[in-house]
C-alpha cells in the first residue's frame, strides 16, 4: 500500500477526528460556563453537586467514562445507546466541560473584587457587569490555559477507540496491524502535531489581539 | 445544551432502535478485531476483510441476512456482545478456557499457541527462553496459555512484556528490545511472511487450542442457522478455497 | 435640601459591630470629611452609603426618598427600581481606582452614561471629552489604564463618577494607593470641585486637606462619631481621643 493510499484512508478517520474536535468544544465550552457557575453557586446543593461531576469527571479516565456511557445503558436499565458517535460526543462535553469550569472559575475569581463594586455602583446590571467587565478580563486570564486544553483534546480525540468509533488513529492502528506497517503510525503523528501547530498559532494570535491591556 | 444532549441520544436511540426492527431484514453484525489479519483485518481499499469475515458474509448471503462487520475494541468484546452492538464474535476466537462463557459453534479453525523469534537468536526450544524478554498481546490467548500452562516457564523469563497489537511486538522484536513473541500460530506465519526472512517459529507450542464463534450464551437458536449456513460453505467448498486464499489450509479443521 | 440623610445605622461583621448607631446628614453644596484612626469604621460607613454593603439596621435617604428604611431595629431595602434610581444619585471614587483595565481612558468615562443611563453615544463622548479635559487628561483619551500614572488614574476615575452627573460624590481614601508626590494633583481636583459647590463625602487621612476643604467634620472611632462640626471645632476639640489622634498625625 501506498503513502498516498494510505493518507487517503486515514483521511476518513481524520474528519471523524477533526468532527469530535469541533463538537467537543462546541458543547463543552458553553457547558463548562454553567458547570462553573454552578461550582460557585451559593445553594449548597447545587456547589456539592456539581463538585462530585467535576470530581468524577476529573478523577477517572474518559476512556472508562465513554464505556460507562457507550455500555453502561445496557447494563443499568437494559438499553443500548446503539450510536458510538453520539457516546463518544457525550463522553469528551461531559469531561471536558469539568475542565473548562474550572479554568473559568480559576479566572472568574482571579478578577478583583473591586471591578465588580465599580461596576455595581456606576449601575451595570448583573448582566452587563459580567459579559462587559468582567468576562472579556476573564478570558485574557485563562487563554494559555483553554490553550493547554485544547491542545489536551486534539490528543485525547484518539480515545474514541475505546468504543470502537473508527476515528483516525483507530483506522491507523487497523492499517498498521494488515500492512505490518509502521507508517500510519507516522501519518498519525503528524496530523496530531499540525493540528496542534494550527491549534497553538492560532491561540498566539487571539492573546497578542487581547495584549493590548494589562 | 441539555436539551440538545437529550435529543442527540433520543434519535441515536431510534436510529438503533429502526436499524434492529423489520424481521424480513435482519442484519447479522459480526463484531471482530479489525487488527487480526488473517482473519479480519482492513485491505489495501480500506475495506474489512478476511477469512472470518468473507466466512460471515457467505452465511449472511446463504441466509437472506444483511451483512454489517463491526471493528470492536477487543477489550470490551463482551460488553458489546452483551448489549445487543454486535450478534457474534467471529474473528480467530480461541474457545479453550472460555468454554462456559459463550454459546459456541463448532471449532473450524485448530490453532496453536507458538513462540517467534529471530532465526539468529539461538533460541530452539521453550526452555531456551529463561532469562529472556518476553512479548504477547494483552488479554490474549497466547497470555491466558502462557499463565495458566506454563506459569513455572514464565517465571524464568526476564519480562513477559505485554503490547497493545502484534505490530508493535514485532517492531520491538525487529529491533531487538524483546528476544521473542507468543501468539497464534496462524498470525505468525502471516506476519513473517510479510516481513520477510529473519524470523522463526519454535516447533515446540505452548498450547493447541481451536476457534469458534461466539455467540451471547444462550442465543442457540442465532448459532444453528449460522452454524448450518457455514456447513453448507464448507460443503461446496468456499470453505476450503477461502482457507486457501487466506494461507491458513494447514489450520482449518472442518471438511477435511 | 438634604441630598444624604443616615439615620442611626448599625453594621457587624459577624460578631463584631463596627458601626454603632450612626447619624449623617449631607445638604446640596456640601463638603463632609470623615476622619478616624484605621479600623473606625469610617470606610464601612461609605460603604453602606453606597450600597456596596447592606446595612443591619437604620435608614438610608438620597434627596428624601428611601433607598432602605428601619423597620424595627432592622434595614428594609426599596425594591431594585428604587434601588436603582438611587445609585443614580451618587458616585464613588475608590482607593484603588477600579478603573477597567481593558476599556481605553474614553471609554472608563463614557460607557456607563451610554449603558446605564442610555444616553446618546455622541452626547457621552463630549461629555467625557470635557470632563477629561477639566481633569488635565485631553490627550489622554485613548490611552488604556496600565499606560497611565496613579494620579492620572484617579483623575480619570473622577471623571467617570462625575460622567455619570451625581448629586453627591464619595471618596474611599482617594489619595492612599498613591505616591505622595501624586497625592497634590488628586486634592487640587476635589478642591476644584469644592469650588464648584459639588456636594462631597471625602474619608480621608489628610487632616490639612480636610480642614482646607470641608465644611464640616466628623471624627469616628470605635464605630461611633466622637466629634463633629466645622473645621476649627473639631480640630480645636477637648475631647482625649480625638487630641490623640491629632498629636500621631502631626507627629
Amino acid at each position: 500500500m501506498s503513502f498516498g493510499t494510505m493518507f487517503l484512508q486515514m483521511g476518513a478517520g481524520m474528519g471523524k477526528s477533526l468532527l469530535i474536535f469541533a463538537l467537543t468544544l462546541l458543547f463543552s465550552m458553553p457547558l463548562g460556563m454553567i458547570v462553573a457557575f454552578g461550582r460557585m453557586s451559593k445553594n449548597k446543593i447545587i456547589q456539592t453537586a456539581v463538585k462530585f461531576y467535576i470530581s468524577v469527571m476529573r478523577g477517572t479516565p474518559l476512556m472508562l467514562q465513554l464505556l460507562v456511557i457507550f455500555y453502561g445503558p445496557y447494563y443499568l436499565f437494559g438499553m443500548n445507546i446503539g450510536s458510538r458517535f453520539a457516546a463518544v460526543i457525550v463522553g469528551f462535553s461531559l469531561n471536558y466541560a469539568a475542565y473548562f469550569a474550572e479554568i473559568y472559575r480559576s479566572g472568574i475569581q482571579s478578577i478583583p473584587v473591586g471591578q465588580y463594586e465599580a461596576a455595581n455602583v456606576l449601575g451595570y446590571s448583573k448582566t452587563q457587569t459580567f459579559m462587559l467587565i468582567i468576562l472579556p478580563q476573564v478570558i485574557k486570564r485563562i487563554l494559555p490555559a483553554v490553550t493547554n486544553e485544547i491542545i489536551t483534546l486534539v490528543k485525547d480525540t484518539s480515545l474514541a477507540f475505546a468504543i470502537a468509533y473508527q476515528e483516525m488513529f483507530t483506522i491507523g492502528k487497523q492499517i498498521a496491524a494488515s500492512q505490518t506497517s509502521f507508517l500510519p503510525f507516522v501519518i498519525a503523528g503528524v496530523f496530531y502535531y499540525v493540528m496542534n501547530l494550527m491549534v497553538a498559532f492560532a491561540m498566539d494570535k487571539a492573546e497578542e489581539k487581547l495584549s493590548y491591556y494589562r | 445544551m441539555k436539551k440538545f444532549l437529550a435529543l442527540l441520544s433520543v434519535s441515536a436511540l431510534v436510529l438503533s432502535m429502526t436499524a434492529c426492527g423489520g424481521k424480513e431484514e435482519k442484519t447479522f453484525k459480526v463484531g471482530f478485531d479489525a487488527e487480526y489479519p488473517p482473519y479480519g483485518y482492513m485491505d489495501e481499499n480500506g475495506e474489512y476483510t478476511g477469512f472470518d469475515l468473507e466466512l460471515a458474509q457467505g452465511v449472511c448471503e446463504i441466509n437472506g441476512w444483511t451483512y454489517e462487520a463491526v471493528p470492536i475494541n477487543w477489550d470490551s468484546k463482551d460488553m458489546e456482545l452483551n448489549s445487543g452492538n454486535i450478534d457474534c464474535i467471529w474473528n480467530g476466537f480461541t474457545i479453550n478456557g472460555r468454554e462456559d462463557d459463550y454459546t459456541w459453534s463448532v471449532p473450524y479453525v485448530d490453532n496453536s499457541q507458538v513462540i517467534v523469534c529471530a532465526e539468529n537468536s539461538g533460541i530452539a526450544s521453550l526452555a531456551d527462553l529463561e532469562g529472556k524478554v518476553v512479548g504477547v498481546q494483552a488479554a490474549s490467548a497466547a497470555l491466558d496459555a502462557l499463565n495458566n500452562d506454563h506459569a513455572d516457564l514464565v517465571a524464568t523469563f526476564e519480562d513477559l512484556q505485554e503490547f497493545g497489537d502484534y505490530n508493535s511486538a514485532f517492531v520491538e522484536l525487529q529491533a531487538g528490545s524483546i528476544d521473542a513473541v507468543a501468539m497464534d500460530v496462524g498470525v505468525a506465519n502471516y506476519q513473517i511472511k510479510s516481513r520477510g526472512e529473519g524470523f522463526m517459529v519454535l516447533e515446540e507450542a505452548i498450547s493447541v487450542e481451536q476457534y469458534g464463534i461466539g455467540f451471547k450464551k444462550g442465543n442457540d437458536e442465532l448459532k444453528d442457522e449460522v452454524e448450518e449456513a457455514l456447513m453448507k460453505l464448507v460443503d461446496d467448498g468456499t470453505f476450503a478455497e477461502l482457507a486457501e486464499k487466506y494461507e491458513i489450509s494447514d489450520l482449518v479443521c472442518l471438511g477435511n | 435640601m438634604d441630598i444624604l440623610n443616615i439615620n442611626h445605622l448599625r453594621k457587624s461583621f459577624g460578631d463584631l459591630e463596627v458601626i454603632k448607631d450612626i447619624s449623617i446628614t449631607v445638604k446640596e453644596g456640601e463638603v463632609l470629611s470623615i476622619i478616624g484612626p484605621s479600623g473606625s469604621g469610617k470606610s464601612t460607613v461609605l460603604r453602606c452609603a453606597t450600597m456596596l454593603e447592606t446595612m443591619d439596621g437604620g435608614d438610608l435617604v438620597y434627596l428624601g426618598e428611601y433607598a432602605a428604611k428601619d423597620e424595627n431595629g432592622v434595614s428594609v431595602y426599596a425594591d431594585k427600581a428604587n434601588l436603582q434610581k438611587a445609585k443614580s444619585n451618587f458616585g464613588l471614587v475608590f482607593q484603588n481606582f477600579n478603573l477597567f483595565p481593558h476599556y481605553s481612558v474614553l471609554k472608563n468615562v463614557m460607557d456607563a452614561p451610554v449603558r446605564v443611563q442610555k444616553r446618546s453615544v455622541e452626547e457621552a463622548e463630549k461629555t467625557a471629552r470635557e470632563l477629561l479635559e477639566q481633569m488635565g487628561l485631553a490627550d489622554k483619551a485613548d490611552a488604556y489604564p496600565h499606560q497611565l500614572s496613579g494620579g492620572q488614574q484617579q483623575r480619570v476615575s473622577i471623571a467617570r463618577a462625575l460622567a455619570m452627573q451625581p448629586k453627591i460624590l464619595f471618596f474611599d481614601e482617594p489619595t492612599s494607593a498613591l505616591d505622595p508626590e501624586l497625592t497634590g494633583e488628586i486634592l487640587k481636583v476635589i478642591k476644584e470641585l469644592a469650588s464648584q459647590d459639588m456636594t462631597m463625602v471625602i474619608v480621608t487621612h489628610e487632616m490639612s486637606f480636610a480642614r482646607d476643604v470641608s465644611d464640616k467634620i466628623i471624627f469616628m472611632d470605635n464605630g461611633v462619631i466622637v466629634e463633629e462640626g466645622t473645621p476649627e471645632e473639631v480640630f480645636a476639640s477637648e475631647n482625649q481621643r480625638m487630641k490623640e489622634f491629632l498629636r500621631r498625625f502631626n507627629g
